[in-house]
């Protein structure tokens, strides 16, 4: 039995699609995150035209905190109730000037200690498609069906998340994911997909960067 | 054809006909409570009938017909914004006369248009909607004081089949923003607060504007604001 959970875990790993990963980051001040503070994960406004994913931020929000050294992650609706009406998409302030205007606002600075949060992560950027070719084609029959042919597909995962200090009110550094993953789909008779996830990987990879970014006290 | 053979094809027949329409019924939207000054002002809020049941139907790419019921959301999301906003609101049905209250302000908001697209159209994987506002603003004794249009937008991503959901948030997103524009834009656009000074100074437009539903006379021109990422403090 475990002979055949162990094949079953080495198949599905080998039948997984190849991704190519690059996360780096940028940093322009000295990071640090005490007892009770907390972190918050935004998306940039989709008023600007940005498309990150609701599920992305989600994904970002849950591997940062998971594990013996995840971080406090407060969840970004909760955060932007808190604040009312300054954290929507069209109020939200598009850098660190409009932040320190916005906290000299009564109340504001209150529901930020309130919470605890000592740095916004913001998120930009998204996962498409950009190339896509062969041709797979399935049938069906009294007798029985089946699928053959052969499919393939790219996806690009390119994420910026710039992390704001609420401490000096004072840009901390970037960290960006580039992620380039192809999936195949060779069909004989029965379809084998070889999924490549690439947001998945992306994922992980920029929340372990941006908790180590965090948490690192390396100098600017 | 067999009865249950019958009840099959009645069956797919509704599976299929179900597929081209979708109802979306959106829900009474709360806001949370702001962090902002309330405003010293008595003011009257006139919410029109068609608060009470909007519905808007359309037709996209002559293949779905979508049809989205506000139902009484508008209504209950202007009472709860404006009492967030002003110290003191009273509440006008479609029929009341104003008259008989006594206020600094008398706001009257209407809905000017409402659209929505859905993935098919934009090539993506969002659902968005914009609503239009009208917001009226007349002084205690019935003149036309200001009339500001607020634009509003919200979008969501689809999530599983269909798309329900997702454009059911994308109108609560979009009545949200419409709250943000009008609690931090609105005193600045229609210089609402100048009314608590007492009525303007200008000649009478006639009492009936504000006593009854009937359209008032427009004030000197109407205008919108629209602000991405921060408010714009300048002037304040």
């Amino acid at each position: 039995m475990k002979v055949n959970n162990s094949l079953a875990i080495v198949t599905a790993i080998s039948l997984s699609g190849c991704v190519t990963a690059r996360v780096e980051d940028a940093r322009e001040a000295t990071t640090g995150l005490n007892d009770g503070e907390s972190v918050v994960v935004m998306a940039k406004s989709y008023h600007q035209g940005n498309e990150t994913e609701a599920d992305y931020i989600n994904c970002v929000e849950s591997a940062l905190g998971r594990g013996s050294k995840g971080l406090n992650v407060i969840p970004n609706q909760n955060f932007v109730d808190n604040l009312f009406p300054w954290f929507e998409p069209r109020t939200a302030p598009a850098d660190t000037k409009g932040l320190v205007k916005l906290m000299k606002r009564p109340g504001v600075t209150d529901a930020v200690k309130k919470m605890g949060v000592r740095y916004i992560i913001w998120l930009d950027g998204d996962t498409e498609r950009v190339a896509q070719g062969g041709s797979l084609s399935c049938a069906a029959g009294p007798g029985g069906g089946g699928c053959f042919g052969f499919a393939w597909w790219q996806n690009d995962a390119d994420y910026e998340a710039s992390v704001w200090d609420l401490e000096g009110y004072e840009t901390a550094g970037t960290v960006t994911a580039d992620f380039s993953g192809t999936s195949f789909l060779p069909a004989l008779v029965v379809p084998i997909p070889l999924i490549a996830r690439t947001q998945s990987k992306a994922c992980k990879g920029l929340a372990q960067q941006l908790r180590a970014f965090i948490v690192s006290d390396e100098k600017a | 054809m067999a009865p249950h053979r019958l009840h099959l094809a009645v069956i797919l027949f509704a599976l299929l006909a179900t597929g081209c329409a979708a109802n979306v019924t959106v829900e009474q939207p709360t806001i949370p409570e702001p962090h902002i000054e309330q405003l010293p002002l008595s003011v009257a809020v006139r919410i029109p009938a068609k608060f009470n049941n909007f519905v808007h139907e359309e037709n996209v790419l002559g293949r779905e017909t979508w049809t989205i019921d506000l139902g009484s959301a508008n209504a209950a999301f202007f009472k709860q914004l404006f009492s967030y906003m002003f110290e003191n609101v009273i509440i006008l049905g479609p029929d009341d006369n104003a008259l008989d209250h006594t206020f600094d302000a008398l706001v009257e908001p209407d809905i000017e248009g409402f659209e929505f697209s859905v993935p098919n159209q934009s090539k993506t994987d969002a659902f968005a909607v914009w609503i239009r506002y009208k917001m009226r603003v007349f002084d205690s004794a019935g003149n036309s004081a200001a009339s500001w249009t607020v634009s509003a937008y919200g979008k969501s991503q689809k999530e599983g089949i269909g798309g329900s959901k997702a454009l059911q948030r994308a109108a609560v997103l979009a009545m949200r923003d419409a709250a943000a524009l009008i609690l931090l834009q609105m005193n600045k656009a229609t210089k609402i607060s100048d009314l608590a000074d007492g009525p303007l100074d200008i000649p009478a437009l006639g009492a009936e504007s504000v006593a009854g539903p009937d359209a008032p006379p427009e004030p000197g021109g109407s205008f919108g604001i629209f602000a991405i990422g921060g408010i714009d403090d300048e002037g304040e």
